[in-house]
């Protein structure tokens, strides 16, 4: 069940001219958060921005042993900018949590999974990755970026997963391979490994080469789908995804966390 | 000092001039998280149609200052479904549903009046003549006002409820087409739907909206629907209006009623902040009370202009 809430700025660490990370408190709306569920954010009480903006909460956590969520951020506009500079004790409007969390119910330790993160998609598998290491899930981690600076939280990922468990791609090869993630994942199933299932988040082209690599394989698979939304819970109907079925899925409420084949790769 | 905040609109009588618009309030159950529908002075949902509708590809949406632009297209679950499976919930929770409809052509009009008829459970019917981001219907009747008449005729006599008209700003002069509502059968107006605008993506010199234009709505549009409340009161000054268009807090609902409105719809600043609806309700019971005001309905229509000077001066 959302809430909504004023919730203070508790820290706001940046890692370079755009990546930040807003941890907020956690209000009533942390404990409540699954994995994949986001929330809606207000930056200021002004009119520019307008809207509230949809963050995946990357993680439920403490600053200073104060309950806290936190959201990894890219600024790319005036709303995640202004977010960036808000003051340590800055009460903000949050609307959470929300939408379709990833499917979880039957992931057991004795499961093998694969968590598939490009550039600030890394979001919502950060707080996936916390909960299938708390269920001891053997998950191996692939994750691409331009360079190694769109790489994040990378030393979080490799305490929840263990080390050897996370492989990088960067485009100009300054972490990990050369090359895409979506080739990593392609060599490990070509090398014989198996999962459960395969969640993701990140940008359209790597869901799109994804889409084709589970379906071939027959992998069952979750990925958290981003739109740009007005509400956040099924009104607005502005962050719609187009199906096979020749409708329109809204993003908020019926994902974001959905099988791609859920998706018409070809309309979107 | 107690309150009075019912209003009546011609029939159509309402606990407090607080409602929402439609295409911003869902089917109200979204809401009830965050809203006691039944505190509310009416809910106007989303656009019906007779068969259920999926709307325009995305992008549907994008950001303008103090507002945004929308082409969803009128997706809806139908108004079969909606009788079905929404409106006994809303009426178990008390709401006051407008049930807001649309088609493509005249006779769709007709048939979806037809289907809820004079069913009580729906306390008015609002047609909406005025979406900007229809290939068909829509705008065809909200620009023209023969077209307009006409089609108000033909659904008044289709029902018993009264019947809103939900008029465009798109045009040159809203009496014109407020007149042909009225004229023919409209019992209340309402004021107004969204401006037809464009946003540009300047890298890809592309329209930040797949529709290409999309309406506009928000704060951004507040005077020019307060104007043509006004301009609408002072024409058809016994005819009920129902005003929107930006409405963020209190003082823009007292706004809207000295313009001339007997109620508002709070429309997308439903988005920014779900709880708001509900809240305007005690603060215009609030402000009220702190301005010396009994009735609220003493404040529809007040508004004081000075004269307007027939010559230039110096």
């Amino acid at each position: 069940m959302p809430v909504n809430e004023a919730l203070r700025v508790l820290r706001t660490v940046h890692y370079d001219a755009t990546h930040y990370s807003l941890f907020l408190q956690a209000g009533s709306i942390g404990p409540a958060t699954k994995p994949g569920q986001f929330a809606m954010l207000q930056a200021g009480e002004g009119l520019r921005p307008y809207l509230r903006r949809a963050f995946s909460i990357a993680d439920v956590t403490k600053v200073a042993g104060v309950p806290a969520m936190e959201f990894v951020i890219k600024a790319v506009g005036i709303g995640t900018g202004m977010l960036g500079r808000l003051a340590e004790g800055t009460p903000i409007p949050v609307l959470g949590p929300l939408g379709v969390p990833f499917p979880l119910d039957d992931v057991t330790s004795a499961d093998r999974v694969a968590v598939v993160a490009g550039g600030i998609g890394l979001a919502p598998l950060l707080l996936l990755s916390r909960e299938l290491s708390a269920r001891g899930v053997s998950t191996d981690l692939f994750y691409g970026g331009r360079n190694e600076t769109d790489i994040l939280k990378r030393a979080d990922f490799e305490r929840f997963l263990g080390p050897h468990r996370c492989r990088y791609a960067t485009d100009d090869g300054s972490l990990g391979r050369k090359g895409r993630v979506t080739d990593l994942v392609s060599q490990a199933l070509e090398s014989g490994v198996r999962w459960k299932r395969l969640f993701a988040c990140g940008p359209l082209p790597m869901f799109r080469t994804l889409a084709t690599i589970v379906q071939e394989a027959k992998l069952d698979a979750s990925f958290a789908l981003e739109s740009e939304m007005a509400c956040g819970f099924g009104v607005c109907l502005g962050c719609v995804a187009p199906t096979p079925d020749g409708r329109f899925a809204t993003v908020c409420t019926e994902g974001p966390c959905v099988s791609p084949s859920a998706v018409d790769w070809s309309r979107v | 000092m107690a309150v009075d905040l019912s209003v009546r609109l011609g029939r159509l009588a309402l606990k407090n001039p607080i409602a929402t618009a439609s295409g911003t309030f869902g089917y109200g159950l979204e809401f009830v998280e965050f809203v006691p529908l039944g505190k509310l002075g009416a809910i106007s949902v989303k656009g019906l149609s007779l068969r259920p509708c999926f709307g325009n590809p995305p992008p549907r949406i994008c950001e303008t200052d103090a507002g945004m632009l929308n082409a969803i297209g009128l997706q809806n679950i139908g108004v079969e479904a909606f009788l079905a499976d929404k409106l006994p919930e809303l009426i178990r929770l008390g709401a006051t549903v407008i049930a807001n409809v649309w088609g493509d052509t005249e006779d769709e009009y007709v048939a979806v009046v037809e289907r809820i008829g004079s069913d009580r459970r729906v306390a008015a019917i609002e047609l909406n003549v005025s979406c900007p981001n229809v290939v068909k219907g829509g705008l065809i009747f909200g620009n023209n006002p023969q077209a307009l008449g006409a089609l108000v005729k033909r659904v008044r006599e289709a029902t018993k409820l009264p019947l809103i008209v939900k008029l465009s700003p798109n045009v040159t002069d809203i009496t014109v087409t407020a007149k042909a509502a009225v004229d023919n059968g409209a019992d209340i107006l309402s004021l107004i739907n969204t401006l037809v605008g464009l946003s540009i993506d300047i890298e890809t010199r592309q329209p930040k909206i797949g529709f290409t234009t999309g309406g506009l709505s928000g704060p951004a549009i507040r005077p020019v629907a307060v104007r043509m409340v006004w301009e609408v009161r002072k024409v058809l000054p016994k005819v009920p209006i129902f005003g929107m268009g930006g409405i963020e807090c209190v003082e823009h609902v007292v706004e809207f009623l000295i313009a001339g409105a007997d109620a508002v719809q709070v429309g997308t600043a439903n988005f920014r902040d779900p709880t708001l609806s509900a809240r305007l309700v005690e603060d215009l019971a609030r402000w009220c009370t702190a301005h010396g005001v009994r009735r609220v309905s003493d404040l529809t229509g007040t508004l004081r202009t000075r004269p307007r000077p027939e010559h230039r001066f110096g």
